[in-house]
């Protein structure tokens, strides 16, 4: 087993008396692109959170490089590698797309607090950088042209990419993505499996929630699926194709979902 | 157009504002002193609420802090004003970190409650004499008053020029937090804190360092505050105070013209129809009621998009491409 492997081992998670996430494992190796599939409610938003600090899970646990990280706050979870995007965009949305992006780049940023009062030339050395390095991560994601234009103002498949592009500034190991394709056009998605793709390149795992099957079955190399919080198959998308309990759980219900 | 606002208006600001004395009589001087100071704590309030969020209805105890550190330090230990500046600075920042630690998680109402609180036990504490120094209801009187060399026939001004030099010193500060990281963490935490948190910043931590910024600048107003009347008294730090720092900024909106606009209307508008007598009052009122309405980020918005020029020109290239 690599040691920069993400292993979550019987995590439940409670809200109240509703059991969201039932004693679920899985691993998702270096460098895979890993689905994480349910129908809706399954509980897949509350992995993601439990994950990256947000709901703490309160039974099991998660590894991540070998240490666990359970408990850990978010922003701590963050400066280990693990960055996601949101299932309904969370931008700053009164503020441009490279300042957006720039957001990213707070803890690769070697600036001091007192920076904030005084510059000291290695600190305006600091911000060029990191301008230098959104400027290059809007370039990646094809949204220079954007870059001065208020985030609120601009197109939901724009904002999904900013979103994106600000959580590839952080520099992850680890990229978790939340229905990365929801509300996009047939083009705009085309364009993100492509975006996907290029981000594994760069050597960055990737787990991600997705409700467009035709992308799912294109892009993951491996799947978990989970239906009422608990872990219903995984195996490669062809397995889960064919997997009887997935069909009747998951794309049985086909008409009702899509 | 902003930038031509910045780079022109700024230096004009300041000529015009350094120029005022010689064509204002006392009463005036003192309401374009007052004007100074007032500016000075509404920016640092606009670090706290309008940067970063935080619905801070104390800002006053900072301000008050600041001058009572100054006045107690010049009255019983005999420092010279300017030596107390650090001090005024540093003593509300620290309390401003400290009260901050514990209430920083609250939101919106909540943490407004709380500050008015930490406002009122202030006043409490200044009235009733806390430690024998603060001088009870009347205050501290008979402060001394900072001097500037070389200008003896023109002395009267003194407080309004050691306030201008206040006010440069905080716009300098002002303009560095807003290209900085940390600066920029308070934009982000304000727009969406769970957002800035899952990028890696440490929100507590920004929020109180929010905190100890603010009350920094409003302690180092209140130095010039104290120098100003050569006294401190508790009902200048009040509430009420505390109301009128907090709707400049709502008011306003949150940039430096915009805070400068907030303190025009909200206290030398007032100043201006004092035959009106109490009436004048009204258009605090009327000035809360219609920006609400009618421009709810404020007179003057802030602004974004504070690119460094460099990449922006080479983004516009691309996007002709």
């Amino acid at each position: 087993m690599a040691s920069n492997d993400l292993v979550l081992t019987n995590v439940t998670k409670r809200f109240g008396g509703l059991v969201a996430v039932d004693d679920l494992s899985f691993t998702v190796q270096q460098g895979q692109i890993y689905g994480l599939i349910g129908p809706n409610g399954a509980g897949k938003t509350t992995v993601f959170n439990c994950i990256t600090g947000i709901h703490p899970c309160e039974e099991g646990s998660v590894l991540w490089c070998g240490e666990e990280i359970r408990l850990l706050p978010t922003h701590k979870i963050v400066q280990m590698g693990i960055v996601r995007t949101f299932q309904t965009i969370r931008l700053f949305g009164q503020m441009s797309v490279a300042e957006n992006v720039m957001s990213g780049r707070h803890i690769k940023s070697s600036q001091s607090w007192w920076n904030g009062i005084i510059h000291t030339p290695s600190s305006k050395r600091d911000e060029t950088a990191n301008w230098q390095v959104v400027f290059e991560m809007l370039d990646f994601f094809d949204l220079t042209e954007f870059a001065a234009s208020t985030v609120s103002s601009l197109p939901y498949g724009i904002q999904r990419r900013v979103e994106m592009a600000r959580a590839m500034a952080v520099e992850p190991k680890l990229l978790i993505l939340d229905e990365p394709a929801a509300g996009l056009n047939d083009n705009e998605t085309q364009t993100l499996i492509e975006t996907i793709y290029r981000i594994r390149d760069k050597g960055i795992t990737i787990l991600l929630i997705e409700h467009d099957m035709d992308l799912v079955m294109e892009v993951t190399e491996y799947l978990t699926v989970i239906n009422f919080g608990s872990k219903i198959a995984e195996g490669n998308p062809g397995e889960i194709q064919e997997n009887p309990a997935v069909i009747e759980a998951y794309l049985g219900s086909e008409d009702d979902d899509f | 157009m902003m930038k031509k606002i910045q780079v022109i208006g700024y230096p004009l600001f300041f000529v015009v504002m350094a120029l005022l004395p010689a064509v204002l009589d006392s009463r005036w001087l003192v309401v374009a002193t007052t004007f100074v100071i007032f500016t000075i704590v509404a920016l640092s309030q606009d670090v706290i609420l309008g940067k970063a969020g935080m619905f801070n209805m104390g800002q006053a105890l900072f301000f008050g802090l600041g001058a009572y550190t100054t006045a107690i330090l010049n009255s019983v230990y005999g420092w010279p004003m300017l030596a107390t500046l650090p001090v005024a600075i540093i003593i509300p920042a620290l309390f401003g970190i400290v009260l901050a630690g514990p209430i920083i998680h609250l939101r919106g109402d909540y943490l407004l409650v709380v500050t008015i609180g930490f406002n009122i036990v202030f006043i409490q504490a200044v009235q009733n004499n806390l430690g024998g120094v603060t001088g009870g209801p009347n205050g501290i009187f008979g402060l001394e008053m900072l001097q500037i060399p070389g200008m003896g026939a023109f002395q009267e001004a003194a407080p309004y020029y050691a306030a201008l030099f206040v006010l440069l010193l905080t716009l300098f500060i002002i303009r560095n937090l807003e290209s900085s990281k940390a600066g920029r963490a308070l934009h982000y935490l304000r727009e969406d804190d769970l957002a800035a948190g899952s990028i890696g910043i440490n929100t507590r931590v920004y929020k109180i360092f929010a905190f100890g910024v603010g009350a920094g600048i409003a302690g180092m107003a209140g130095t010039v505050f104290a120098n100003q009347y050569s006294a401190v008294s508790p009902e200048a730090f009040n509430f009420l105070q505390s109301v009128l720092f907090f709707s400049i900024v709502i008011v306003g909106g949150s940039s430096v013209p915009g805070i400068l606009l907030g303190v025009f209307v909200m206290f030398v508008l007032p100043e201006i129809f004092r035959e009106f007598a109490t009436w004048r009052y009204f258009i605090f009122g009327f000035a809360m009621i219609f920006t609400m309405i009618l421009r709810p980020r404020g007179l003057w918005p802030a602004k974004f998009g504070r690119i460094p020029k460099a990449f922006l020109e080479k983004g516009g290239n691309h996007g002709q491409q």
